[in-house]
C-alpha cells in the first residue's frame, strides 16, 4: 500500500519531540527555511497549525502552499504525514 | 443605508489586527496602542464598507427590495458580498450557513477561511443561477417553484439516461405511476444516487437511500428480489428499515425525507437541498472524492491506525520500525566488525613480529628458526629458543 517516503516513515513513527521542520515529509531545504522565516521553525508548529485548521488536509494544504510556495504534490505528501501522527500519537 | 457598521472601537486589539492583515495593511509596531490600530482600521476598512454600500444603493434599483431585505435581517441570514468585511462572528455563521464547521478563526487560518467563503459562494451563485437563484425562491411564488421542480425533473431524467440504460426503464414507469411530487424527490434522489455510483437498478423508483446502498451491496446477487421490494411503498419499507441494523444514520435520514414527501407537498428546491446534503453525508465516507454541487471535495477518511491497538508498525510490513529496533540496530552495527577487528589484530601482531625478527637479523636463519619451533619437539625448540635468543642478544649489542 504504502507510496510514502523514508522520511514519512521515520516522522510518523514516533513523537515529533523537537525535530525541525525539515524532518517533515514534502518539505526540504528551501520550503523549510520559508517557513523558518514566517516564524515555523519547529515542526510542533506546523503542526499547531494544522490542528487549528481541525486537522482538515485540505485547508492546511492550502495554507502550506500559500505560505510557503509549496506544490501541490509536497503540500499534500505534508499534510498527510501530520495526519498519520496526529492518528498515531494525539 | 449601511447596517453593518460596528463600532472599530469596540472591537479587540487580535480582531484589528486581524482584520488589517485581512486588507494588506502594514501594522503598527507590536506594543502599539489600541487606538492606533483602531485608527488604521477607520482609515482603510471603513471606507471600503461605504464605498461598497452606497454603489449597491445606486446601481440595483430592481433589487432593492431584496438588498434592503438583506441588510435589514441579521448577518446570517443572506449572503454576504464581501467576506473580508465580515467580523469573526460572522465569516463563522456565514461558513455554518453553508455546511461547513469552522474551526478558531484567527489571524493565521481567518485568510483561509475568506477564501473558503468566497469560493461557496461562487459556487452558490452558479447553482443560484442554474436553478433559478436563491432569492427568488425565498420571495416569489409557489408557481415558480414548480417550473423549477420541472426543469430538475429533465435535468435529473436526462442525466440518468446519460449515464445508466437500464436506469431509462423504470425512471419512465416511476413517472407514470407516481405523482408529481415524488418523481421530482425520486429523480433527484436517482441524480444524486447514479452521479455517485455506477450501480444499475435501484435508484429510481424509491426515495429511500438506505434501499439503495442495500442494493448496491447485494447488488449481484439480490437485483431481482431488489426490483421487487421496489414496489412497496410507505409503511412497508419504513418497517423493513425499522428492523435493519446497518447504517442507522442514512435510515433516520430516510424517515424524515418520507415524511416530508407524504405528509405535504414539499417545496422541490429546499427539499433538494435538504437531501443532497444528508445524501451528501451518507456517501461521503462510502465514495472517495465526490463532485459535490457545493464545490467542497471530501476525500475519503482512512482507518485510524493509532496505538491503541493497531500500532503502526501493521501499516508498513516491510521495515517494522520502532526506536527499541532502530537503537538495537545501530549496536548491532557496531557488534559485528568487532570480530573483524580481532582477526586484523591478530595478523598484524605476527606481521609484525615477522618483522621485528627479520629486522633484527638479516639472515634468514631466524625465521627458519621460528618455524622449526612451532613443529612438535620441546626440547628442540627449547634449545633453538635459547639459540635464537643468544643470536639475539648479539644483533642487539651490534645494533648499539
Amino acid at each position: 500500500m504504502s507510496t510514502t517516503s523514508q522520511k514519512h516513515r521515520d516522522f510518523v513513527g514516533e513523537p515529533m519531540g523537537d525535530k525541525s521542520v525539515m524532518a517533515l515529509s514534502g518539505i526540504g531545504g528551501i520550503l523549510g527555511k520559508k517557513l523558518e522565516e514566517q516564524g515555523f521553525d519547529k515542526a510542533y508548529v506546523v503542526l499547531g497549525q494544522f490542528l487549528l485548521l481541525k486537522k482538515d488536509t485540505e485547508m492546511f494544504t492550502d495554507w502550506l502552499k500559500d505560505v510557503s510556495g509549496a506544490n501541490s504534490r509536497q503540500a499534500g505528501s505534508c499534510a498527510q504525514c501530520l495526519k498519520e501522527w496526529c492518528d498515531a500519537f494525539l | 443605508m449601511p447596517m453593518f457598521v460596528e463600532d472599530p472601537a469596540n472591537f479587540s486589539k487580535s480582531r484589528l489586527k486581524s482584520d488589517l492583515v485581512a486588507h494588506n495593511v502594514k501594522l503598527p509596531p507590536a506594543k502599539s496602542k489600541k487606538e492606533v490600530y483602531v485608527e488604521l482600521h477607520m482609515q482603510h476598512i471603513d471606507q471600503k464598507k461605504t464605498v461598497e454600500f452606497s454603489s449597491d444603493e445606486e446601481v440595483e434599483e430592481d433589487e432593492e427590495d431584496d438588498m434592503e431585505g438583506e441588510d435589514g435581517e441579521n448577518p446570517g441570514d443572506a449572503e454576504m458580498p464581501d467576506p473580508s468585511a465580515l467580523t469573526d462572528d460572522d465569516l463563522k455563521a456565514a461558513l455554518l450557513k453553508h455546511g461547513v464547521k469552522a474551526g478558531p478563526i484567527v489571524a493565521s487560518t481567518r485568510f483561509l477561511y475568506e477564501k473558503k467563503l468566497r469560493k461557496l459562494l461562487q459556487s452558490d451563485g452558479h447553482h443560484g443561477q442554474l436553478n433559478g437563484a436563491k432569492n427568488g425562491m425565498m420571495y416569489s411564488d409557489s408557481e415558480e417553484e414548480e417550473e423549477e421542480e420541472n426543469g430538475e425533473d429533465n435535468d435529473a431524467e436526462s442525466s440518468a439516461e446519460e449515464e445508466n440504460k437500464e436506469t431509462v426503464e423504470e425512471s419512465d414507469q416511476a413517472d407514470e405511476e407516481s405523482s408529481q411530487v415524488q418523481a421530482g424527490s425520486q429523480s433527484v434522489a436517482a441524480n444524486v444516487y447514479s452521479s455517485s455510483s455506477s450501480s444499475s437498478s435501484s435508484s429510481s423508483q424509491t426515495f429511500s437511500i438506505t434501499e439503495m446502498l442495500k442494493e448496491m451491496e447485494g447488488r449481484r446477487s439480490l437485483s431481482t428480489s431488489a426490483n421487487s421490494e421496489r414496489a412497496f411503498n410507505g409503511g412497508n419499507v419504513q418497517h423493513h428499515w425499522s428492523q435493519s441494523n446497518r447504517l442507522d444514520m442514512p435510515s433516520v435520514v430516510n424517515r424524515t425525507m418520507k415524511n416530508q414527501s407524504l405528509y405535504y407537498t414539499p417545496k422541490a428546491f429546499p427539499q433538494e437541498r435538504e437531501m443532497q446534503e444528508p445524501v451528501k453525508d451518507d456517501f461521503k465516507h462510502l465514495f472517495p472524492a465526490e463532485i459535490t454541487p457545493s464545490g467542497i471535495y471530501a476525500t475519503r477518511r482512512r482507518p485510524i491506525k493509532g496505538a491503541a491497538g493497531r500500532p503502526i508498525q501493521y501499516m508498513y510490513p516491510d521495515t517494522p520500525v520502532s526506536p527499541m529496533t532502530l537503537q538495537r540496530r545501530d549496536v548491532e552495527r557496531r557488534l559485528v566488525p568487532v570480530h573483524i577487528q580481532i582477526l586484523v589484530f591478530v595478523t598484524v601482531t605476527c606481521l609484525l613480529y615477522l618483522i621485528y625478527v627479520c629486522v633484527e637479523d638479516n639472515t634468514f636463519s631466524p625465521i627458519v628458526s621460528l618455524l622449526d619451533n612451532l613443529n612438535p619437539g620441546s626440547n628442540s625448540g627449547e634449545a633453538l629458543l635459547h639459540k635464537t635468543e643468544a643470536q639475539d642478544t648479539p644483533a642487539l649489542s651490534e645494533w648499539e
